[in-house]
């Protein structure tokens, strides 16, 4: 920004300053001279008052000195102006997209871009459009293609700084979509950005409807983060290992690190060479303690504070039992049944408190199911009817069981003893080259439903479903692959394919971890809840039925009240501890946490901003007229000298 | 000339009033003034009607015969009292009109003043200061000498700071015997020093009157807007304010008033405030009794 007027001769009036100081030096030479014998007595009466005098005069001055100068100022039309890409006069549709990704709240870049903003649309040729939105969309404010400046002001500063990041390009695109419809021939999209990398495919930034306004001045941003939290129970302990990560190329010393558990603190002094991390441990003792305590791990704030605090839940009591009957086991363990099944419990229990055990069809027909909390049966042929009974009466009372099926299988056995578990009738094997489809999407996230037809299976089970069964996951043909039943208070998944790769890549494809990881997650599967989340990703409220409400409490103390049929909560843009109420009682609390990628505040590379900025031609001053400011200025002033007279002449 | 400064008109309205001392006197001879003495001196001056008090061997029984009338005979140093007027000439003393500043009205004042002593039959002398100057005429009696001090009184003229104790001590050198001082001055000097010339005087056994003589300008300072005074006698100027200094201004000049009356009362000394819109009667009354 930069001070100019557009009638500068009215400067000359500045003169005009003379006038008040002749005037003051004028009164202070009294034009009367007389003699006056008691002369010492004045002397002495105007020490006290002299003082005073001299303080009303020069305030008086420099009043009377500052109202002539800003009323010269108002007539010469004080404006400022700032340098910005140049427009033609022709109205055109523009969408101003505000990058409001967290990286922003860097410093003061944030203010700056909606700065930025504001000169855009006084500079908008009369019968512009423009659409004012947020690079993230985090509130419910939708803002539409307005003419109105005053509306597209106003529409600039009730964007938010968000938490957390999105696919630029994609959304850009969308932003793109939404001004075609406008009358103008011209359109274009306006990013006030940092350029930071994250949310940049690519680096290479190069479409023509694009323009660039970079709004961070230094190239090489340091910034450290609490990357990462690990917790891990024992009996006795639970250990809270932290990540801390410099993303700056200076070395950190004596970064002070907090970690807070339920009221009780460990502090650590760290150092961190320049990009990398530094784990620090801190462990609490479980005596005393909730079952389900909340903390957190701060370090000292730097320019980007949000990521400088990261937020967990822990659940040290609930450790889960897992068991899982390998039907055909192998000596090389690659090859068994469950090698990928158990490979993916142990990836998602490892920040849990999990017991996995392992064991063959003949030992699980004599084992207490009772000491589970989730029982996998891959592929099992031998199956008595006391270990189907134990088996029915382990879901009823809330386990929850995962069968996958197999080439030992034996069909009669199954639909006789497992009648009541199965959620249908297991009819023939059935083979062909089928990919998979997802048929109830609310009970899985939308990486898995994006993802499902990258399996591809061979051979499945054809079943009757029972009515009260749902359909999952199911094969192009419609044969159901993934089948969910609901039996007392637990629940049976059943597969109708094999848990490892010979019937279908199921196991091996990027689906399976989110799978069981979502089964995992269930309710009645306490050890193995997450209770972590990022910020913006919708998080499966768990609705107990027989209660009437059920509540979130953002960590502002916001209340969600969540709709029963919807189970699934959008809110979690803010990071922090989200407690669940239902029927107005606390039932659990999760945490909420931003992606650390974005604590890393690489820029995309130089060269491609300045070739974008380059490319956009010459830069124009864009002039914002001051006049009002002055006319309330020299009102100010103008009450100023009334109350500084008024003041003086009490005494 | 002389008509002008001698106030005839308050002279004969005060003419029935005696100017007395309040001790004692060395006197030679019985009179207003009561004498130490008993001695009788034997220069004759002039005969004066009998008054009740009068010595009856006083009484001049020869001219009794011719006039058969009772007179009594006034002998040279029979005179009851000496006076010795100090008129301040200082160029303070010139503040106000030209025809009748502080100076004018304290030559009226003194005149009228050396007047009525003579005619009571004291002693006058007059001493004119200013600086370190004094000028003195030495104190007579009888009628006749009002005439010299009127000429002395028309001759002065205000320059000069105002200086008191020295001019007092040479005074004092002057009248060693008894003497009554009286001082006509505006006293625009530190009350330390007007204290001090008080109390020589007092210390060498001799009464002192004081005519504090202002002009209501010093004493009011009715003036209005932003003046530049220049001090008459030590040209210090300094520009004023007059609305915002005029009570302050006012209260110093009544502490000043105040403390010149307090060092008066502690040191037995008459005290009149003679502003020059007062009249000479009533400024003179004051140390008069009837």
């Amino acid at each position: 920004m930069n001070l100019s007027f557009l009638s500068p001769l009215f400067l000359i009036g500045i003169a005009a300053i003379a006038l008040p100081i002749i005037a003051h030096l004028i009164t202070r030479k009294s034009g009367v001279t007389k003699s006056f014998p008691a002369v010492r007595f004045l002397i002495s009466s105007q020490g006290e008052l002299a003082a005073r005098s001299r303080l009303k005069d020069f305030m008086l001055l420099i009043l009377r000195a500052l109202i002539l100068v800003l009323i010269v100022l108002l007539f010469a039309k004080p404006a400022v102006f700032s340098f910005s890409q140049k427009i033609d006069n022709s109205p055109l549709s523009v969408a101003i997209v505000i990058d409001n990704s967290f990286s922003m709240g860097y410093e003061n870049n944030f203010k700056l871009a909606q700065n930025k903003a504001q000169d855009i649309v006084d500079s908008l040729p009369d019968g512009s459009f423009a659409l004012i939105t947020a690079l993230i969309p985090n509130n419910d404010k939708e803002h539409y293609l307005s003419e109105d400046k005053n509306l597209l002001r106003k529409s600039i500063n009730e964007i938010e700084l968000s938490s957390t990041f999105t696919d630029n390009q994609k959304r850009l695109e969308d932003i793109y979509s939404r001004i075609q419809k406008s009358p103008n021939e011209k359109k274009k999209v306006i990013l006030i950005t940092d350029f930071q990398k994250n949310g940049w495919k690519d680096e290479v930034i190069s479409t023509p409807w694009l323009e660039l306004v970079n709004v961070s001045k230094a190239s090489n941003i340091s910034n450290h983060a609490v990357s990462d939290i690990a917790l891990n129970y024992t009996n006795d302990l639970t250990r809270i290992q932290s990540r801390i990560s410099n993303f700056s190329d200076d070395s950190v010393k004596e970064l002070l690190a907090i970690t807070q558990l339920d009221g009780e603190e460990v502090s650590e002094f760290v150092d961190i060479e320049p990009q990398e991390s530094s784990v620090m441990e801190a462990s609490f003792t479980n005596e005393n303690k909730l079952i389900s305590g909340t903390g957190y791990v701060e370090t000292t704030h730097d320019n980007l504070k949000i990521d400088d605090i990261r937020h967990f839940i822990s659940n040290y009591k609930e450790e889960s039992n897992i068991l899982i009957v390998d039907g055909d086991p192998r000596e090389d363990s690659r090859l068994s049944e469950t090698y990928y099944l158990a490979r993916a419990l142990e990836t998602i229990s490892e920040n849990s408190a999990t017991t996995i055990n392992i064991t063959d069809n003949d030992t699980v027909l004599n084992e207490d199911l009772s000491q589970y909390d989730l029982i996998y049966l891959a592929n099992i042929g031998d199956i008595t009817p006391s270990f189907a009974n134990q088996l029915e009466q382990f879901i009823i009372d809330g386990g929850t069981a995962v069968i996958f099926l197999g080439n030992r299988v034996r069909i009669g056995y199954y639909n006789t003893l497992f009648e009541n578990i199965l959620p249908g009738e297991l009819l023939s094997i059935i083979e062909g080259d089928l990919s998979l489809i997802p048929s109830n999407s609310l009970m899985f996230s939308k990486d898995i439903i994006n993802r499902t037809d990258q399996i591809s299976v061979d051979k499945l089970f054809q079943i009757s479903i029972h009515p009260e069964s749902r359909v999952l996951i199911k094969a192009t043909d419609e044969t159901p692959f993934l089948i969910n039943k609901e039996l007392g208070k637990g629940n049976v998944f059943t597969f109708s394919s094999s848990a490892d790769s010979a019937w279908s890549n199921f196991s091996i494809t990027p689906v399976f971890l989110p799978v069981i990881k979502m089964i995992n997650d269930l309710p009645n599967i306490e050890g193995n809840k997450n209770r972590h989340h990022f910020v913006g990703e919708p998080v499966k409220i768990e609705i107990v039925k027989d209660k009437d409400s059920t509540a979130v409490i953002g960590p502002t103390g916001k209340e969600y009240v969540l709709n029963i049929e919807s189970n699934e909560f959008q809110n979690t843009w803010l990071p922090g501890i989200y407690t669940v109420e239902t029927d107005g009682e606390i039932a659990y609390k999760f945490a909420v946490n931003i992606n650390p990628k974005e604590s890393n505040l690489e820029k995309i590379s130089i060269p491609s901003i300045e070739k974008e900025l380059e490319v956009k031609g010459k830069l124009v001053k864009v002039f914002k007229e001051l006049w009002r400011y002055f006319v309330w200025g020299v009102l100010a002033l103008f009450v100023s000298e009334a109350v500084c007279r008024g003041i003086f002449s009490k005494y | 000339m002389s008509n002008e400064i001698l106030d005839i008109e308050t002279a004969l309205r005060l003419k029935g009033f005696n100017f007395r001392t309040s001790s004692k006197v060395s006197g030679y001879k019985s009179g207003i003034h009561k004498s130490n003495y008993t001695g009788i001196s034997p220069d004759f001056l002039e005969h004066k009607e009998y008054n009740r008090g009068d010595e009856l061997k006083q009484i001049d029984w020869r001219l009794y015969g011719r006039h058969d009338r009772l007179y009594v005979k006034k002998f040279e140093d029979e005179v009851n009292m000496r006076w010795c007027i100090l008129i301040d000439t200082s160029a303070s003393m010139g503040y106000g009109d030209k025809e009748y500043n502080k100076l004018e009205y304290s030559k009226k004042l003194s005149a009228t003043l050396a007047y009525l002593l003579l005619k009571q039959g004291d002693s006058v002398g007059l001493a004119a200061f200013s600086e370190n100057n004094i000028e003195l005429i030495p104190p007579k009696a009888g009628s006749y000498f009002i005439t010299p001090i009127l000429d002395k009184l028309e001759t002065l003229n205000p320059s000069g700071s105002t200086s008191l104790k020295d001019p007092v001590l040479k005074a004092l050198e002057t009248y060693r015997s008894d003497a009554t001082f009286v001082i006509v001055s505006d006293l625009l000097l530190e009350t330390d020093t007007v204290e001090q010339a008080i109390k020589l005087i007092r210390n060498s056994r001799k009464e002192v009157s004081l005519f504090h003589v202002l002009h209501p300008d010093e004493t009011e300072f009715n003036f209005s807007g932003s003046i530049e005074f220049e001090d008459l006698e030590t040209t210090e100027k300094v520009i004023v304010d007059t609305g915002s200094v005029r009570h302050t201004y006012r209260e110093r000049v009544m502490e000043f008033i105040e403390k010149l009356k307090q060092i008066c009362h502690e040191n037995e000394t008459r005290y009149v405030l003679s502003p020059t819109n007062q009249t000479i009667e009533k400024s003179l009354i004051q140390i008069a009794d009837k």
